[in-house]
């Protein structure tokens, strides 16, 4: 009899504990590429790369990142791009519980599918983000902002590539 | 699955309490930012940590800015600086005759108490880019708490104002632009003296200028200038130039709207003025300044949308 097909799931429960080191710096990477200096359509449409980050380590590292590492981080973002401070740390957190609750079921997909998955997730803290914003009086900033979550979701597959690579998988093997 | 302990091992609270601790911790700090403006201190020390980050991620812009700068032809740099000549020629006059008034002014004013209304001096200052903020506008400059920079100096360019300090780090601060929503100016009207709040309309490249009656003297094309009475922006600079004064006598007030003077959008350098000392106002003036929550019209809901 042919065995089922566990690879996405086998795969996770393999697999050693990612280094404090990989975290860290793919986290810094992400937050490097958000305070690039974009604007105007650019800045409405950005990906928002620490959250899909993030969202890859809750779902691949759940001991140790969680929703206190998400409110901070949204903290940051806050602070960087001059927004009213809590915003991101309460749609972060959001989506990090979200990521929490379908860590396996998102695991059970593979990458296609795991990105509709995301999306679910990013387009509700988009939606977190500007519902507040437009609470506080802000004006709808323009349809681009609505095309962010998605290519924020857009981004899982290459986050996947690089932070599941063989080169950092081995160096993580080789430090633990 | 199998690196998952089982449920009866301790593993803290869980996610929902969590969700639920965060949620009221972040609505909090947004209260207390908001309504209280409590936490400019861990807004500091935050930018402070998040600063080098900042700065590697500027370089490549910066890098190719410099490039760009050194290899300029030779005939634009001829061009703008026989542009700027003429400039110069054509503002010397006006700079000598507002010598003349200064000296004057400080002879009244030498006569008896009060002090100037004009801003000293200035700070130049380096826009780094403008801020990701996608639902305000506001720029960054490469001045803050180092060079005595502090929340409410008015920010100018070569032709106009441009906006406003409203938060300050401690090497750079935040300038909201005159265009930013609810961002209101006092206004004069240069032809008849007539007094007006200009207000950011939120779009590119347009300020409100609303509650004017619709018999107000105001035409297409007039100018307006800062009035100072305020006591943030110091008298006469360039704010806006009126595009379109629609008077519908079915509406209270006239729909005027203005294009700013300042190149709101696209300027490299600013000039960031201190704000002007008060003079001695008037008794009941003074009274009503002390009054909680009577802000100066131009810092007032100026960062709304923070």
């Amino acid at each position: 009899m042919r065995p089922a097909d566990l690879t996405p799931i086998a795969r996770d429960v393999m697999k050693l504990p990612a280094s404090v080191g990989l975290v860290f710096f793919s986290l810094a990477g992400a937050f490097l590429l958000q305070v690039l200096p974009w604007s105007g359509t650019w800045l409405l449409s950005r990906p928002d790369f620490v959250l899909i980050v993030l969202i890859f380590w809750v779902v691949h590292e759940p001991r140790s990142i969680g929703q206190g590492v998400a409110f901070a981080l949204g903290l940051f973002v806050d602070v960087t791009d001059s927004m009213l401070l809590g915003q991101h740390a309460l749609a972060y957190v959001i989506a990090t519980f979200g990521a929490q609750i379908l860590r396996l079921r998102i695991l059970s997909f593979h990458l296609p599918e795991q990105t509709l998955h995301v999306m679910g997730l990013t387009i509700v803290a988009s939606a977190v983000t500007l519902t507040l914003n437009l609470l506080l009086g802000a004006d709808f900033p323009g349809f681009a902002y609505l095309v962010s979550p998605v290519l924020t979701a857009m981004c899982w597959a290459p986050v996947n590539w690089v932070l599941y690579s063989r080169a950092l998988r081995r160096r993580r093997e080789g430090t633990s | 699955m199998i690196r998952e302990p089982p449920p009866f091992f301790h593993r803290g609270p869980s996610p929902l309490a969590r969700l639920t601790f965060f949620t009221i911790a972040a609505v909090a700090l947004m209260i207390a930012d908001h309504r209280f403006r409590a936490l400019e201190t861990v807004r500091l020390s935050l930018s402070v940590l998040a600063h080098p980050i900042e700065e590697l991620a500027a370089l490549p812009s910066q890098a190719v800015g410099r490039v760009t700068d050194y290899f300029a032809s030779q005939e634009r740099l001829l061009r703008e600086n026989q542009e700027l000549k003429v400039k110069v020629l054509e503002q010397s006059a006006a700079a000598q005759e507002a010598r003349l008034l200064r000296a004057e002014q400080a002879h009244l004013l030498a006569m008896g108490p009060g002090k100037s209304r004009y801003a000293e001096g200035g700070l130049l200052a380096e826009v780094l880019y403008s801020a990701r903020n996608p639902f305000t506008r506001k720029v960054v400059v490469d001045k803050g708490l180092k060079d005595n920079v502090a929340p409410g100096m008015p920010v100018i360019d070569g032709s106009g104002v441009v906006g406003q300090v409203t938060n300050v780090g401690t090497f750079t601060s935040e300038v909201t632009l005159v265009t930013e929503k609810d961002q209101s100016v006092p206004v004069m009207l240069v032809r008849n003296g007539l007094r007006a709040i200009a207000v950011g309309s939120g779009k590119d490249g347009s300020i409100d200028v609303p509650f004017m009656p619709v018999s107000a003297d105001i035409q297409n094309g007039d100018t307006f200038v800062t009035s100072g009475i305020d006591g943030t922006y110091p008298p006469g600079l360039l704010v806006a130039q009126v595009t379109s004064v629609e008077k519908n006598a079915a509406y209270v007030f006239a729909k005027i709207v203005a294009k700013p003077a300042a190149g709101v959008e696209n300027h490299r350098y600013v000039m960031v003025l201190p704000i002007p000392q008060a003079g001695a106002a008037p008794p009941e003036a003074r009274a009503q300044d002390t009054k909680p929550g009577k802000a100066r019209p131009g810092t007032r809901r100026r960062d709304a949308t923070r």
